[in-house]
């Protein structure tokens, strides 16, 4: 369903970077965690960023 | 299977004041239970934000220095550290060691008696030393008299609210409506994004609209890390009935044969360097980082208890109980830990995020910041609430046409 496409790929991409860190042995592991748990935070920031954008225009 | 359209209007109908009385539900249980929590969730969220740093404050505040030695100068003997001890603190004994894996230091812990320490678990204190030279680094009051530190006063506040078990339930059910509320908020995203676009944030209508919009939008982004964090603070919250029933069932019964004798006097106590040595020869790989003296509640009232770990990144997250002989040094073995506090040595890196290195902490730190948005935004919502009941919001909601629905709007502009 769409409505819930973009929640469910982002709590995926949560699990995926929390255990990434847990059960990999540093290194690339950690950077992959870093990534997959920036990208729930860059998400929100461009929608709340766009809010800005539009409300100049 | 193809109803006509008056079965269609009239099935449309019904379905459509189905899923308003069961969002109605959904919606009482997201509103008491987050009115409940959200306070003292607030308090958590910010307190949790330097404990995340507590190491960097902790060197920062009271730097812990070290004699530069070559590398690979050998440890001192716990042996030694003790004696040490006991003679700075004639009369005292000994009730537990501390390892540090990280840095070159050793915690002797000390009381007057295991009968005092009892009657009062605040009255131990500890004396620092140094791995190597076995100089004293420093000496601690008893925690009774010792003033709280930052860290101190952030910890209690985010665990158990200076009243120890208690707190900690009270605490533990604060998380646990949390939860609830996160997951109710999950159901109720449904219905009220239904005819919107992911991420839309409604600027150009009421002002509440807008931070509703926000609230579902910082919600539905971190829900997965919240639902983990919760769910993994909760976990902790019962750490010590979860300890206790362990002690009173499997230990207890692994013990039951010196329950009750008195523990061995300070002259008869076996050495605890070699109780370390036998352990590290006997498991191989493995991290030893502390030791609990016979007598001790949390140990046994014969064996030194060890408690030892894995050098991997999960492993290092188990800890085993082993035993030696308090007297006689013998080996006796690892003792079994149920999987419900296997569970809840794993479930602690995921509630700490202490795991994946400083940008993982930092991580934690944003996530811990867009929750206390959640968290603002709802109680914002909850102040500034129409009047209306939520029956006819969810009317409205349902039916308005699409033309006016965000995501038209937005590229209307």
């Amino acid at each position: 369903m769409k409505l819930w496409r973009w929640p469910l790929a982002l709590a995926a991409l949560t699990v995926f970077g929390l255990l990434c860190a847990l059960l990999g042995q540093g290194g690339i592991w950690w950077l992959l965690s870093w990534i997959a748990l920036a990208l729930p935070l860059i998400v929100i920031c461009y929608y709340l960023c766009r809010r800005v954008q539009t409300s100049i225009r | 299977m193809q109803p006509d359209s008056e079965s269609t209007i009239s099935g449309t109908e019904s379905s459509v004041a189905k899923r308003i009385s069961a969002a109605r539900k959904w919606a009482l249980v997201h509103k008491w239970s987050s009115l409940v929590c959200t306070a003292f969730l607030l308090v958590i969220c910010v307190t949790g934000l330097p404990l995340l740093f507590s190491d960097q404050i902790d060197e920062w505040l009271e730097p812990h220095a070290y004699e530069v030695l070559p590398a690979g100068t050998p440890a001192a003997s716990l042996d030694r550290l003790t004696a040490a001890g006991r003679k700075m603190y004639p009369g005292q004994i000994v009730t537990s060691i501390g390892i540090d894996d990280d840095e070159p230091q050793i915690y002797v812990w000390m009381a007057r008696s295991w009968a005092a320490l009892k009657a009062d678990p605040k009255s131990e204190h500890f004396i620092r030393f140094d791995a190597r030279t076995a100089k004293v680094l420093e000496e601690s009051k008893p925690a009774a008299q010792s003033h709280l530190g930052f860290i101190d006063v952030m910890l209690s506040l985010h665990r158990d609210l200076f009243v120890d078990l208690p707190g900690e339930l009270f605490l533990g059910l604060m998380a646990l409506l949390f939860v609830i509320a996160t997951m109710s908020g999950i159901v109720l995203y449904g219905p009220f994004m239904r005819r919107l676009d992911f991420g839309t944030v409604r600027k150009d209508r009421s002002r509440r609209l807008k931070w509703l919009d926000i609230h579902n939008l910082l919600g539905v982004a971190t829900l997965a890390w919240v639902l983990v964090v919760g769910t993994t603070g909760l976990m902790n919250e019962l750490s010590t009935p979860l300890f206790g029933i362990w002690q009173l069932t499997d230990v207890r019964a692994l013990l039951a044969r010196w329950q009750g004798q008195p523990p061995p006097s300070p002259e008869q106590l076996g050495s605890v360097q070699s109780a370390l040595a036998t352990v590290r020869q006997q498991l191989p790989g493995k991290i030893v980082t502390s030791i609990i003296f016979p007598g001790s509640e949390d140990g046994s009232p014969r064996h030194y208890l060890l408690w030892a770990k894995g050098n991997s990144p999960l492993t290092a997250r188990l800890f085993n109980p082993v035993l030696v002989d308090g007297v006689s040094g013998d080996y006796v073995g690892v003792v079994k830990m149920p999987w419900y506090l296997r569970a809840l040595e794993v479930s602690r890196p995921l509630h700490f995020g202490d795991y994946g290195g400083l940008p993982l902490k930092i991580l934690w730190a944003l996530l811990d910041l867009v929750t206390i948005g959640v968290l603002g935004t709802g109680l914002y919502l909850w102040l500034s609430r129409r009047r209306s009941p939520i029956e006819r919001q969810l009317m409205e909601l349902e039916n308005r046409p699409p033309a006016v629905a965000g995501a038209e709007i937005r590229t209307a502009e």
